[in-house]
């Protein structure tokens, strides 16, 4: 979630409001930028090395205050007729000055900071992804570390896409642009390049929060019921919405209209479940979730496989014949076993009756001859 | 005269019916062939005492079978949870229910177990055994709720693997005497092979097949208990009538060792539980149930060492276990390296089994193999003690590979003390009564365990506890083994100097007996071991040389 700010000037905000009531009724909505302008801009020379970024994810209260401007009609390319050396705002723009603190007030707009270090690491260039699920006032920066503080003649550029955009001068060498999102459209990447002697870039890319889908399939029988379940993490959708495939073609699943085949339950505000009742193989398929945010839609991709019974039935039935053909074998050769011991002590009682018999007629002749003896 | 050097032996006056006659004259020379192979003829003699190998392999083979399940199939079950919790839509610990039913039921039905094997044997029980462990599962897969899920895999299951778990040990000790505790290792192994094989089993089982056509495999593939089963040869015929009871320290030993199927001519004694009841007519009620479960185990003081010192143990035992992977993840290592750390450590375990048996066996500790087990236990609890002060990945793989060895030390072992300590004749009923005493603290374990850390926020109290409880167990075996040993071999003295002055055979039978089984056991057994083998030539000279 966006961190929080403290809101300071009451007053303050009512002049926002009233800026904003005068663009929005006037301008084209698709000017993300509010641009604001250098008090002093120092360049830097050369970039080397990179370094890791640095994300700033609270908002710290602003220490320099600046102009804004804020562009209420026009297209995006007036934008462009401003360098980022300008400090005169446009004929059409209303200047206002206010600090970053200040909380826009229709869309409970909250305000964030980011912030990348460059150079970040070598070889690469350095992004950042930055998940918006409701209009927010965003604040990004390049700013270049301490060793290269010392370079001069960057040229630092600004750009959404294809369009050039208005930035200022924070610190001697840190630069940025501030952004109101609160529309789908707004949202995208944002980069900032600084070229001096190499050229280095950072971008940041805006967008809704993402959804999981489940990578596995989740298997289930005809017949059965198949629960799929999509989790928001973090963010709370203001909608949810589920589709199945048809074809090519995302149909909406209407639980309403098929009560007793489809429940759609939203379990808590970050969790929605999808009950199917009555499986059969037409059901199998894949099947998305929907989160409506303010900012846009996201959706997770799930699989369902439904299966005949017949199938877990086949390896079933190999098993149990393989256990039976086993306990068969065992219990053969223990009567096989037996059998030959029983052979064999017969055997051998047979030769010890008959060596018994024949000591027994020695004994007997042998006590006789000691009787004659006596 | 054969006849009166056979009489001047069994001079007991018990109503034995003498066995020696069953074909004619010649069956008393047939008696007299040690021939080791059980033959169901095996009145016709057999080999005095365990056959210590040939057909036991296969029996060793079917217990690491059957004693895997037992051990392993529960916590292999763990996989399906996660799906089964979505698709009734409980909660996790509702879910953990069914694992734990299925231990309780396994333990818990220990002395029923115990007293289907004195009455029926090993063989028909573990078969029946499997079979319901089948069924259970195989219903398992048709729940449509979680409460049919508690009862079929919980109960029905849990059951079938108690009716699989005691008969197999209890068989391993009517096989072996002399290499006992290397069959026991090797049996006891079986446990980490299979939870090693079935964690991947189970989840391809389920990627392909989902809960219930997983659960439908499972229950085939647990219907190979009754092949193990089926390996579970009985020794000799089932029903023998008594032994006459006969002097001589020699088969005294015996008696301990050789199963109530055993018929020598002289050689053990009325073992009170088995199903003599014909034999010994007139008894009274209270032995009559002495001969399902030997009630009388209480008055054994060794029996009552092991109890305690066990039922401790196993406050401390599985805990850390359970609780190895989240302890792993709360300090910060990835879910797959703290799974990796559950695999090694059941891979030493695997290892440690067999080669503790094979220690346990050696002729220097197999007469205080109670010392040696009550050395493992402590060493398991120093394992625990040292846990919280290991940090990091490398710290915990360490004390993954100790905490397998100590573990699977003491499990190798478990059976074989006590097997040491009753013998193999009181055994089943012993068995029995320990599971169902283990099975409350083994239940009580890691529940405490969760409360410590709930409590403190903090995994170190958990293993500080179950390392004390389990160093103290040692500890405890160790004094009152000593104690024991001290006071057998004082027993042991007496009982000699008793039989200086030749005695007419004991009239008594109980009191005698439990007297007797009390005085020898396996620890200094190996002497009346040999003595019994003299004992037992002299018997089968003198009668060959007619």
């Amino acid at each position: 979630m966006p961190a929080a700010f403290s809101g300071k000037r009451p007053g303050l905000r009512l002049r926002l409001l009233l800026l904003l009531c005068l663009s929005l009724s006037g301008g084209s909505p698709a000017d993300p930028t509010v641009t604001t302008q250098d008090a002093s801009h120092s360049q830097a020379n050369s970039l080397t090395k990179m370094q890791t970024g640095l994300n700033v994810s609270s908002p710290e209260p602003m220490t320099t205050t600046r102009t804004v401007n804020r562009q209420t009609q026009g297209s995006p390319s007036d934008h462009l007729t401003f360098g980022h050396n300008v400090s005169v705002p446009g004929p059409d723009l209303t200047t206002q000055e206010f600090k970053q603190e200040t909380k826009e007030h229709v869309s409970n707009a909250t305000f964030v900071e980011y912030e990348i270090l460059l150079p970040g690491v070598s070889g690469t260039s350095t992004e950042k992804n930055i998940t918006l699920d409701r209009a927010t006032r965003i604040e990004l920066s390049c700013r270049l570390d301490n060793k290269h503080s010392h370079l001069k003649s960057l040229q630092v550029t600004w750009k959404w896409g294809n369009e050039t955009l208005r930035h200022i001068n924070k610190t001697e060498n840190s630069w940025g642009i501030q952004l109101r999102i609160w529309d789908n459209s707004q949202l995208g990447s944002y980069s900032c390049t600084l070229k001096g002697e190499e050229e280095i870039s950072a971008v940041f890319h805006l967008q809704v929060p993402k959804i999981e889908g489940k990578e596995k399939p989740i298997v289930s029988y005809e017949g059965d019921t198949a629960v799929m379940i999509c989790k928001s993490f973090g963010y709370t959708p203001t909608a949810w919405t589920w589709y199945m495939t048809n074809g090519s073609e995302q149909v909406a699943i209407n639980d309403s209209l098929l009560a007793d085949k489809y429940v759609i339950n939203r379990v808590s505000a970050n969790v929605t479940h999808l009950k199917i009742l009555k499986l059969t193989k037409e059901d199998d398929g894949i099947y998305w979730c929907e989160a409506g945010f303010e900012l846009g839609k996201s959706k997770g991709k799930l699989k369902l496989k439904v299966l005949s019974l017949m199938v877990p039935l086949k390896p079933f039935l190999a098993i149990v014949a393989e256990v039976i053909v086993l306990v068969t074998v065992v219990f053969l050769y223990e009567m096989y076993s037996k059998k030959k011991e029983k052979c064999a002590a017969d055997e051998k009682e047979f030769d010890q009756i008959e060596q018994l018999k024949s000591e027994e007629s020695n004994g007997l002749e042998n006590s006789s001859t000691r009787h004659r003896k006596i | 005269m054969l006849w009166l050097q056979l009489r001047g032996r069994t001079a007991g006056t018990d109503p034995a019916p003498s066995h020696f006659v069953f074909q004619g004259s010649s069956a008393a020379l047939a008696t007299r062939s040690p021939s080791p192979a059980m033959p169901p003829l095996a009145n016709a003699g057999r080999a005095p005492g365990p056959p210590d190998g040939g057909w036991g392999w296969a029996v060793v083979c079917g217990a690491f079978v059957s004693i895997g399940f037992a051990y392993a199939f529960p916590k292999g079950l763990a996989i399906f949870f996660k799906e089964i919790q979505d698709f009734f839509g409980t909660s996790y610990s509702e879910v953990a229910w069914v694992s734990s039913i299925m231990l309780a039921t396994t333990y818990g039905a220990g002395p029923i177990s115990s007293i289907l094997v004195n009455r029926y044997g090993s063989r028909p029980v573990v078969i029946f055994g499997g079979l319901l462990c089948g069924i259970g599962m195989v219903s398992a897969a048709f729940c449509t709720s979680i409460l049919q899920l508690y009862i079929c895999v919980g109960f029905i299951t849990g059951f079938g693997l108690a009716l699989n778990l005691q008969p197999s040990v209890i068989i391993i000790g009517k096989y072996f005497l002399k290499r006992r505790p290397i069959a026991n290792g090797l049996a006891m192994a079986g446990s980490p092979v299979m939870l090693c094989t079935l964690a991947p089993l189970n989840q391809f089982l389920f990627d392909n097949f989902g809960w219930r056509g997983s659960f439908l495999i499972l229950g085939a593939i647990l219907l190979h208990c009754c092949v193990a089963g089926a390996l579970f040869r009985p020794i000799g015929a089932a029903t023998t009538p008594v032994k006459p009871q006969v002097t001589g320290k020699g088969k005294d030993a015996l008696k301990e060792e050789v199963t109530e199927d055993a018929m020598e001519m002289g050689s053990p004694t009325k073992v009170p539980m088995e199903d003599k009841v014909e034999e010994e007519g007139g008894k009274a009620c209270c032995e009559k149930i002495n001969q399902y479960l030997d009630f009388s185990l209480f008055k054994h003081r060794g029996f009552l060492i092991y109890l305690i010192g066990n039922v401790l143990m196993f406050l401390g035992f599985f805990a850390p276990i359970v609780f190895l992977a989240p302890y792993a993840k709360h300090i910060g290592i990835d879910e797959y390296s703290a799974a990796f750390l559950l695999s090694i450590l059941a891979i030493v375990d695997m290892i440690a089994r067999p080669t503790t048996g094979i220690i346990a066996n050696s002729k220097w500790v197999r007469p205080q193999i109670q010392y040696f087990f009550s050395f493992s236990i402590a060493f398991n609890g120093t394992c625990h003690l040292l846990c919280p002060l290991a940090s990091g990945y490398m710290g915990l793989v360490i004390y993954a590979i100790f905490f397998g060895l100590a573990f699977g030390m003491v499990c190798a072992m478990l059976f074989e003390t006590l097997m040491d300590l009753v013998g193999a004749a009181r055994f089943t009923s012993a068995v029995g009564l320990v599971t169902i005493a283990e099975c409350c603290t083994i239940l009580l374990g890691p529940p405490i365990g969760g409360t410590l850390i709930d409590t403190f926020g903090d995994y170190k109290y958990m293993f500080i506890k179950c390392g004390a409880v389990m160093v103290l167990a040692g500890a405890f075996l160790f004094i009152m083994n000593y104690y024991n040993y001290r006071m057998l071999a004082k027993e042991e003295k007496e009982r000699k100097a008793k039989e200086e002055n030749p005695k007419p055979v004991r009239t008594e039978n109980e009191g005698r007996n439990s007297w007797n089984k009390e005085t020898t056991r396996d620890g200094p057994e190996l002497e009346p071991l040999s003595k019994e083998q003299e004992g037992l030539k002299e018997e089968v000279n003198g009668i060959n040389e007619v």
